[in-house]
């Protein structure tokens, strides 16, 4: 059954808030495993020994779309037109993987929905076709359920906001099918001038299903008015620091320090494009993003199978220990450690599932219109 | 004990599972959604057909909440969300009256706790997009029936009320009914081409249903089930469940219709145009020739004849309530179904017989269609087809524009 981590350690209680550094010692086996006379080999074990216990929640992949253009594919033993399948999500020690519902530019309205309907029945169809690998997961209990049974846990999202095709019954529909991230751009209500008012109606009602809002390629405004707004903590799926490398999806320091300040997540994508070409390039961002948003309010985002390239030593799914080896040997402690793969996704799920409880006691689902309120 | 006394005793035992009810349409163009100002607990007489205390006086045990959406709207997959929304946002708001149900067990279980079983039923292809993808997604909601087509055609299934087109069921359209016996949707032959329901019958290896359908030997219209379709239905097991719309049902009522709307033309409008012109045009018409009445004695009739084609284990009821302007005498909301009980008793139905027409049909055909599908899902895999590779030979303009993603 547990063929993930065979040798798991004692999860996190189910019930417990927060409280996630471990401090504890790593088993003393540990550090015999390595090769004494060869560092590298050493921090590598390292690594995996601290995934085994961490393992890495991903926070975006683009396998959905990847897949929906293979004519057949095969995951369990593993599947060479894509970067991420079963062996190699077991090898990279994957513990959660969020699934990008993400639709190609010009999809709208029906179309949009349609699609993400499709989307949602495809990751449904595979998460059944693996089920001793692979288990849907709603809430950060479900999460760590998964974890315990030893498949990987996959979180639904983020999906566009076209998809909501400006309605709150959508928001409410897809959540029924397991949505629980959506990012805040391209609309209407949600665009380089912020949010408006029916934007604002979103995120209430987002806040109050469970439902993340997604910062990374939202406008500046429409971020600023997301930390005003939400409830509940946010997340960046995939953004790494600007002042390091310039990409529009990258957020500048100040926001994220505001961030950090905001409990949020940044999670910061393992591509050449947004994080440079090297292992190092990745492990310089997370160095920024954890001295300025805190390492509560750092994560990863493999970004694998979203059609980018990737730095050379990080090729696909199967790469995180590599890239926990250099932040060990940049001397990161394992409790940060174990706060980025894994803990801090946690517990924005687990306040966002507690922000949602309170809410749903307080007030009945919004019948707010965009028409009404942006008309 | 009068034959409504005894209707009523028979009710509580045996409950109406009633296969169509348009209340979430009635909401969303009523009240935009507006759950408030229409509190279903208190009576709703003024403006709609339905609510939480007629429901009871009517002895409804279960209820098939359409989630219809117009056919000429420019997002049906949207629209069609929004009304799941509704429905459930109904279920949560009133949670001592009604129960959530997907299945013939949960259908038994809100019998137990008397409270309304509340199913789905699309109405309508159009509200999947050429997708099974979508359709999938509508069974993941909860959605437990759809109808293959409303009042126009799809471009893989031909409606009864609209002109040829692919000839009854297309290649998709068959993949389409039989993906559908593999979730355990059932397949709703109300609506359809006569030519749609005879294929859907060769192609279905679970039983079907008519939501809301009579028998077009006792009245002649496109919407009723012609009887060698009727006589189809003790070898697939389906339910043919009776429909109230006096338009549908009533001869003279038939004819009236067409008239009216043939004077509506005369005069310029649209025959479904409401607008207070058109409205005064057909108040004019209407008392020149007054509205011929149905009454429950009406829908006896085609009982009676659908049992002697179709056979007693083949019949159910499906009003068609906040989904037709007139009702039959009697019959005028949900608080009627004793009445027709009544008429039926009278006409010497025995109470095993009327136990089978309201409740056990129904339940036993969601039950039917679960086990085929149990058995299905265990060889088959989730059907990928699209209706650019199976109907590309077939005159059912598919084009590219049908495809919800063909981008990319």
């Amino acid at each position: 059954m547990a063929e993930l981590q065979d040798d798991l350690h004692t999860p996190p209680e189910a019930g417990e808030l927060g409280g996630l550094p471990l401090e504890g010692p790593l088993p003393p086996d540990v550090h015999a495993i390595g090769d004494g006379d060869d560092p590298d080999a050493a921090l590598l074990d390292r690594a995996r020994a601290l995934l085994a216990a961490h393992p890495v929640a991903d926070g975006y992949s683009g396998l959905p779309w990847a897949l929906r253009h293979l004519p057949w594919y095969d995951l369990e033993t593993g599947e060479s037109a894509v970067d991420t399948d079963v062996p190699r999500l077991r090898q990279g020690q994957v513990g959660a993987l969020f699934c990008s519902l993400h639709l190609p530019e010009g999809l709208a309205a029906d179309r949009a929905v349609a699609a993400t309907l499709e989307q949602l029945d495809l990751v449904r169809t595979v998460i059944a076709g693996h089920p001793e690998s692979l288990r849907l997961a709603r809430t950060a209990g479900q999460v760590i359920d998964a974890r315990n049974r030893g498949r990987a846990a996959v979180i639904l999202g983020p999906a566009t906001a076209a998809a909501l095709d400006d309605s709150l019954g959508l928001l409410r529909v897809l959540h029924a099918l397991g949505l629980r991230v959506l990012t805040l751009a391209g609309t209407s209500w949600a665009s380089e001038a912020g949010l408006t008012r029916f934007g604002d109606a979103v995120v209430r009602e987002m806040n109050r299903l469970g439902v993340l809002a997604d910062l990374s390629g939202a406008s500046e405004a429409t971020i600023r008015r997301i930390f005003a707004a939400s409830r509940a903590p946010v997340l960046a799926t995939r953004s790494a620091a600007r002042s390091l490398r310039p990409h529009p999806a990258n957020l500048p320091d100040e926001l994220l320090a505001v961030l950090g300040a905001a409990k949020g997540l940044c999670m910061v994508p393992l591509t050449a494009e947004q994080t440079g070409p090297s292992v190092q390039d990745v492990a310089d961002h997370l160095d920024h993003v954890r001295a300025l948003a805190g390492p509560e309010s750092v994560g990863l985002s493999g970004t694998y199978d979203a059609g980018c390239a990737h730095p050379r030593e990080l090729g696909d799914a199967s790469c995180f220990p590599y890239l926990i080896a250099e932040l060990l040997r940049r001397g990161w402690t394992e409790s940060d450690l174990a706060l980025l793969t894994w803990g801090n996704v946690q517990r924005v799920l687990r306040v966002a599932d507690f922000t949602a409880r309170a809410a749903q006691q307080r007030g009945a689902p919004s019948a707010a219109k965009i028409a009404d309120l942006d008309g | 004990m009068t034959s409504l006394e005894e209707a009523r005793e028979l009710l509580r035992a045996f409950p109406v599972v009633d296969g169509h009810n348009d209340l979430p349409w009635a909401l969303r163009e009523q009240v935009r959604y507006d759950l408030d100002a229409r509190d279903i607990a208190v009576p709703q007489d003024a403006h709609l057909h339905t609510d939480l205390p007629r429901l009871r006086a009517g002895g409804v045990g279960a209820q098939y909440w359409s989630v219809y959406v117009r056919s000429d709207l420019p997002d049906p997959v949207t629209a069609t969300l929004e009304q799941i929304d509704c429905v459930r946002r109904l279920i949560d708001r009133y949670p001592d009256a009604l129960r959530a149900a997907l299945t013939a067990a949960d259908l038994e279980a809100a019998r137990g706790e008397g409270r309304i079983a509340s199913l789905m039923g699309a109405e309508g292809g159009h509200s999947i997009a050429n997708s099974l993808g979508a359709l999938r997604g509508l069974y993941a909601l909860g959605v437990r029936y759809l109808t293959l087509t409303h009042n126009d055609n799809v471009d893989w299934a031909d409606s009864a009320t609209d002109e040829p087109g692919v000839g009854g069921l297309s290649a998709f359209g068959r993949e389409v009914v039989r993906e559908m016996n593999r979730l355990g949707m059932l397949v709703d032959l109300s609506h359809v081409a006569a030519t749609t329901m005879r294929d859907a019958l060769d192609t279905s290896s679970a039983p079907v249903i008519f939501s809301h359908s009579s028998a077009r030997a006792v009245c002649d219209h496109p919407r009723n089930i012609p009887d060698d379709v009727l006589e189809r239905l003790p070898a697939n097991g389906g339910v043919a469940m009776v429909t109230f719309v006096p338009k549908f049902v009533l001869r003279a009522a038939v004819d009236w219709t067409a008239a009216a709307d043939e004077n509506m033309r005369a005069h310029g409008f649209h025959h479904l145009d409401t607008t207070p012109e058109a409205m005064k045009v057909h108040r004019a018409f209407e008392e020149r020739h007054p509205r011929p009445v149905a009454t429950a004695a009406t829908v006896a009739d085609h009982l009676d004849h659908m049992r002697e084609v179709a056979g007693i284990d083949h019949l159910g009821i499906g009003g068609d309530y906040d989904g037709t302007a007139f009702t039959p005498k009697g019959l005028d909301d949900v608080s009627g179904y004793p009445n027709l009980i009544a008429e039926l008793l009278d006409r010497g139905w025995s109470k095993t017989d009327l136990a089978k027409l309201t409740w056990k049909n129904a339940v036993r055909v969601l039950g039917a269609a679960e086990d085929v599908a149990r058995h299905l899902q265990a060889t088959r895999a989730a059907s990928h087809a699209t209706i650019e590779a199976l109907d590309a030979d077939s005159d059912g303009d598919a084009g590219p524009d049908s495809d919800p993603v063909s981008v990319g």
